[in-house]
C-alpha cells in the first residue's frame, strides 16, 4: 500500500476487552476527498474504530496514518491540531456556553478562524448568541457537526451525525455533508445507521463485523453482499 | 457542573455582553465603600467590615475555582495561611525586606497551587473536595506540630518595620485605613477576575468545564488550563492572607485550618460563586448574620451550617444568582 | 516493631470499618458524606452515654443501632432528595450537617475530653513475642476483619448486596433493572452510618472523645477512600491498612511530620495512577 495516498489510514487495528476482541486487525484506508461509509450491526466495532482513529481509545495496537504521517502515538488533541476532527454519538456539546462562543473557541486552534462560515453554512448564524442548553435538538446536532467541521480539518470522522433526527432533517444534513466536504476538500469518514443518508453521499462503504471487516466497496456492491444483507441490512437496526 | 437543564437559565451568562454596566456597578460599590469611614465612626462596625473585606477576597478565590473549573476546595485556608506565615518567617529570620516577603507571600502559594494543579485538577467532582481538604490540613497539622518551625498553637508575631511600601504600617492596622485598602483590593481582584472570565482563556476554562472531553476534541489540552485557573484562585487567597496579616500583625495556624476553609466556601456558596462578585456579597452577609447572632454566637457553627443547607437547598445560585434573576424580571437583562 | 506494626492495624481497622461505610454510600449514591466523621463522632459519644449506665457491650449494640437509623434518616432528609442534583450539593449539606452535629455534640457533652474505660472483659494484655499488648486491642483489629469478612459475604450472596457492587461499577445501567433504589439506598446508608457508629464505639476507649474527633478522621478516611480508588471495596481495605501503618510509624519516628506522610503518599499514588489502587472511574 502506497502510503501518501491515503487521507486516513489505520493498519492492523485491534483493540481488545478482557478476551473479546472489539476490533481485530481492521485495516482501513480512505483517499483524500472521500466520503466513506462505515455501517455494520451494534457491536460491530464502529465506535472502537472512531475512538481508536481519533485518540479517544486508551489501549489499542495497529498504526494510524493522517496524511501518511504515523499518527499513533499522538494525543487526541494532537490528533485534532494535526487536522483529524470527530464528532460524537451522543450530542457533546458546551451547553452553558453560548453557540458561536463555542464555535469560535473551537476554530482558535486552526490557523484560519472560519467560525462565521460554518455557522453561515449549517444555519447557526441566526442562533449565535444562544446559549447551546436552550435551542432544538436538531440545532445542537448541528453544532456538534459544527464543532467538528470548523476550521477545516484535513478528515472528519463522524459518528452517527443524523442519530435522532427525522428523516427529511437527516437528509438535508447529508445535503450540507456532501456539499461541504466537496468544497472545502475534507475527508469523512461516516457512521450512520441510517442507510437512505449512507448510500446518498458515500461512494464507497466498508461493513464492519465482529471487530473485523466484513465487505467494502461502492454502495451497489455492498447491497450485493449477500453477507452483508443477513449480516446488517436484514438485522434489526437500533 | 453541567447544568443542562436547570430552568434558571435567565441567572446564566450572556455570551458576549457588553459589560458596561457590571464596570459601573463595581464603580460604584467602590466608592459607596470608600465612603463608609467616612460616614460611620464606630471602630467596632470597621472592624467587622475590614474583616469582612479580607474573608470576601479569599471567598472570592474559592468563588472563581467553583465558577471556572466547576471545583469545590475545601482547603483554600491553605494558600491564605501559607502567605501569611512566608511573611512571619522571613520577618522573623530578617532574611529579606518586607516587600519582597510581601511578593513572595503571594507567588510561592501560586506556584505550590498550581504545581498541585496539575495533578488533582484530573480528579473530578467530590474526589477533588475530598483532596483538597486533606491537603490543606496536612499543612494544617505541620504547622501545628513543627513547633521549631513556627511556634505551634501559640502562633508568631510579627516585627514589621515602620513602612511597607512606603506605607506606615499604622495604616494597615488601623481599621479606618485597612478597610479602605482591602475594599479597593476587593473591587480591583474582582474586575481582574471578571475580566480574565471573560477572555478567551475563560471561555476555554468553562467550556473545560462543561464538558472536558470535547475541549480535548476540539484540541486543547484540559489540565494546564486548569491548573492555572487553580493557581489564579490560589493567589487571590494568598493574597487575602497578606492583607490578614499585615492588619493583625499575627498568625496562627487557625490561618490554615478547614474551618476557615470551609467559612470561605459557604460565603462563596450564600453569594452564588456562578458570579464572580457573588462570594464577596456572600461574605458581607455572613458577617452581618454572624454580628446579628450576636449572644448565639457560641452556637455559631450550628447556625452557619443551618444557612449553608439552606442556601443550597433553596437557592442553588446563591443570593447573587437571586437578585440577578430580580433584575432581570424587573428590568432589562444584566450581564454578570 | 511488631507491636507498633499491631498498633498501625489498630487504626487502619478503625479507618476501614469508617471508609467502608463512605465506598458504601458512594457506590450507590455517588456521593461522598462529609458528616460521615460526625458520624464516629456521635457514635462515639453515643457510646460514652450508654456505657455509664449498662456497660460497654450495651453501649455498643445502641450506638450502631441509633446511627442506623440516623443513616436511614440521613437517607431519607438528604440523599434522596437531592439524587437528581448536582452530587456537589450533597457535599455542601453534609458538610452543613457535620457543622449542625458538632454543635449539638458540644452543647450536650460539652468540649472537654471525655474518656470512656475499656471494658473489663477486654482490660488484660497479652505477650506477644516478648512484647506486652492491650487485649482490647486485639479485639479491635478482630472487628475490623469480621467487618471486612461480613462485608464481602454479604456483597457476594445477598440480592442487595449484588446490586450495591454492579452500582458501584455502573450506576446507569444497574439503575435500569426495575430495583427498589429507595430501599436499597436505605439499607445502605444506614449499614454505612452503622459501621461509623461501631468505629466510633470502638475507637473510644482508645482515644479522647471530643467534638472535633469526628473530623479529624475524616480526613484520613478520605485518604484512603481515594487512595483505595473510589467506590472499590478491596482497594479501600487495602488502603486503610497502609494508611494505618504509614500513619503509626510517623507518630512513632516523625512526629513533627506524621501528618504529612499519608498525604504525601496520596499525591505519589495519585500520579502513578489517578484513580487509586483499584484504578476504577474517578
Amino acid at each position: 500500500m502506497i502510503a501518501p495516498g491515503w487521507a486516513i489510514e489505520g493498519v492492523g487495528l485491534t483493540r481488545r476487552f478482557g478476551g473479546f476482541a472489539a476490533l481485530d486487525g481492521v485495516s482501513i484506508a480512505v483517499p483524500p476527498g472521500e466520503i466513506r461509509g462505515l455501517i455494520g450491526p451494534n457491536g460491530a466495532g464502529k465506535s472502537t474504530l472512531m475512538d481508536v482513529l481519533s485518540g479517544r481509545a486508551q489501549s489499542w495496537s495497529g498504526t494510524v496514518r493522517l496524511g501518511g504521517v504515523d499518527i499513533s502515538r499522538l494525543t487526541a488533541v494532537e490528533r485534532r491540531r494535526a487536522g483529524l476532527a470527530r464528532s460524537f454519538q451522543r450530542t457533546n456539546i458546551f451547553p452553558d456556553l453560548g453557540i458561536g462562543e463555542q464555535i469560535r473557541l473551537a476554530a482558535a486552534t486552526a490557523e484560519r478562524d472560519n467560525s462565521e462560515e460554518v455557522m453561515a453554512e449549517l444555519g447557526l448564524a441566526a442562533l449565535a448568541d444562544r446559549r447551546a442548553a436552550d435551542v432544538s435538538y436538531g440545532d445542537q446536532r448541528r453544532l456538534d457537526l459544527a464543532l467538528a467541521l470548523v476550521g477545516r480539518p484535513r478528515v472528519l470522522l463522524l459518528d452517527e451525525p443524523a442519530a435522532g433526527l427525522s428523516m427529511s432533517e437527516s437528509l438535508t444534513l447529508a445535503g450540507i455533508l456532501r456539499d461541504l466536504a466537496g468544497r472545502w476538500g475534507v475527508t469523512v469518514l461516516l457512521v450512520e445507521h441510517d442507510m437512505d443518508v449512507i448510500f446518498s453521499i458515500c461512494s464507497r462503504v466498508t461493513v464492519l463485523h465482529l471487530g473485523k471487516i466484513l465487505a467494502d466497496g461502492t454502495p451497489d456492491e455492498i447491497r450485493r453482499v449477500p453477507e452483508v444483507v443477513t449480516a446488517y441490512l436484514g438485522s434489526t437496526v437500533e | 457542573m453541567t447544568s443542562a437543564s436547570v430552568p434558571a437559565a435567565a441567572a446564566a451568562r450572556r455570551p458576549a455582553g457588553r459589560g458596561y454596566g457590571f464596570v459601573a456597578g463595581l464603580v460604584a460599590v467602590a466608592a459607596i465603600g470608600s465612603a463608609l469611614p467616612l460616614l460611620v465612626g464606630s471602630a467596632l462596625f470597621l472592624t467587622l467590615m475590614t474583616q469582612a473585606a479580607i474573608n470576601a477576597i479569599l471567598a472570592t478565590g474559592v468563588g472563581f475555582l467553583v465558577r471556572q473549573n466547576g471545583s469545590v476546595s475545601f482547603g483554600h485556608a491553605a494558600f491564605f495561611g501559607i502567605a501569611a506565615y512566608v511573611v512571619a518567617l522571613t520577618l522573623k529570620h530578617a532574611v529579606m525586606p518586607a516587600e519582597l516577603a510581601a511578593i513572595i507571600a503571594i507567588l510561592l502559594p501560586t506556584v505550590l497551587a498550581f504545581a498541585l494543579g496539575l495533578v488533582i485538577v484530573r480528579i473530578v467532582g467530590v474526589a477533588f473536595s475530598m483532596l483538597t481538604l486533606a491537603v490543606a490540613q496536612a499543612l494544617y497539622e505541620l504547622l501545628l506540630k513543627w513547633r521549631e518551625l513556627a511556634n505551634g498553637d501559640d502562633g508568631m508575631a510579627i516585627a514589621f518595620p515602620a513602612r511597607v511600601f512606603g506605607v506606615d504600617m499604622a495604616t494597615f492596622q488601623q481599621p479606618h485605613s485597612m478597610f479602605l485598602i482591602c475594599w479597593l483590593i476587593l473591587m480591583a481582584v474582582i474586575l481582574g477576575l471578571w475580566l480574565l472570565a471573560r477572555s478567551r482563556f475563560g471561555t476555554l476554562t468553562l467550556a473545560i468545564r462543561e464538558n472536558e472531553e470535547r475541549a480535548r476534541f476540539i484540541g486543547y489540552t484540559t489540565v494546564v488550563p486548569r491548573a492555572l485557573i487553580y493557581a489564579v484562585s490560589a493567589a487571590v487567597a494568598a493574597l487575602g492572607g497578606l492583607l490578614f496579616v499585615l492588619y493583625n500583625g499575627f498568625v496562627s495556624p487557625g490561618t490554615l485550618h478547614w474551618s476557615l476553609s470551609g467559612e470561605a466556601l459557604i460565603m462563596a456558596i450564600i453569594g452564588g460563586p456562578r458570579l464572580v462578585w457573588g462570594p464577596a456579597l456572600g461574605a458581607v452577609i455572613f458577617f452581618f448574620i454572624k454580628n446579628a447572632a450576636g449572644d448565639f454566637t457560641d452556637h455559631w457553627p450550628a447556625v452557619i451550617g443551618t444557612v449553608l443547607i439552606l442556601v443550597t437547598v433553596l437557592m442553588p445560585r446563591g443570593v447573587g444568582g437571586m437578585l440577578v434573576r430580580l433584575a432581570g424580571r424587573v428590568g432589562g437583562r444584566r450581564s454578570s | 516493631m511488631l507491636i507498633n506494626i499491631l498498633n498501625g492495624l489498630v487504626y487502619g481497622g478503625l479507618l476501614y470499618i469508617l471508609a467502608v461505610g463512605l465506598v458504601l454510600i458512594f457506590g450507590l449514591r455517588r456521593v461522598v458524606n462529609f458528616a460521615h466523621g460526625s458520624l464516629f463522632m456521635v457514635g462515639g459519644y453515643v457510646a460514652f452515654a450508654v456505657a455509664a449506665y449498662g456497660g460497654f457491650w450495651l453501649a455498643l449494640v445502641v450506638s450502631v443501632a441509633v446511627l442506623a437509623v440516623l443513616g436511614v434518616v440521613l437517607d431519607r432528609l438528604v440523599f434522596r432528595p437531592l439524587q437528581h442534583e448536582d452530587p456537589i450539593a450533597t457535599v455542601l449539606v453534609t458538610f452543613g450537617l457535620l457543622l449542625v452535629l458538632e454543635d449539638v455534640v458540644k452543647t450536650i457533652w460539652g468540649k472537654d475530653f471525655l474518656s470512656m474505660p475499656t471494658p473489663t472483659a477486654l482490660a488484660g494484655t497479652v505477650t506477644i513475642a516478648g512484647e506486652i499488648f492491650p487485649v482490647y486491642r486485639l479485639m479491635v483489629i478482630l472487628v475490623a476483619v469480621l467487618v471486612a469478612a461480613g462485608l464481602t459475604l454479604w456483597l457476594r450472596a445477598s440480592r442487595i448486596g449484588l446490586y450495591v457492587r454492579a452500582s458501584s461499577v455502573d450506576p446507569v445501567t444497574t439503575g435500569m433493572q426495575g430495583v427498589d433504589t429507595d430501599r436499597v439506598s436505605a439499607v445502605v446508608v444506614a449499614i454505612g452510618a452503622g459501621l461509623a457508629g461501631l468505629s466510633g464505639t470502638i475507637a473510644a476507649p482508645l482515644m479522647a472523645l471530643s467534638p472535633s474527633m469526628g473530623s479529624f478522621i475524616l480526613i484520613d478516611s478520605f485518604i484512603v477512600v481515594v487512595v483505595g480508588g473510589l467506590g472499590s471495596f478491596s482497594g479501600a481495605f487495602l488502603a486503610a491498612l497502609l494508611i494505618g501503618q504509614v500513619h503509626n510509624f510517623g507518630v512513632v519516628y516523625i512526629p513533627w511530620a506524621s501528618s504529612m506522610i499519608p498525604f504525601l503518599l496520596m499525591v505519589g499514588v495519585l500520579i502513578w495512577r489517578p484513580t487509586g489502587f483499584a484504578g476504577g472511574r474517578a
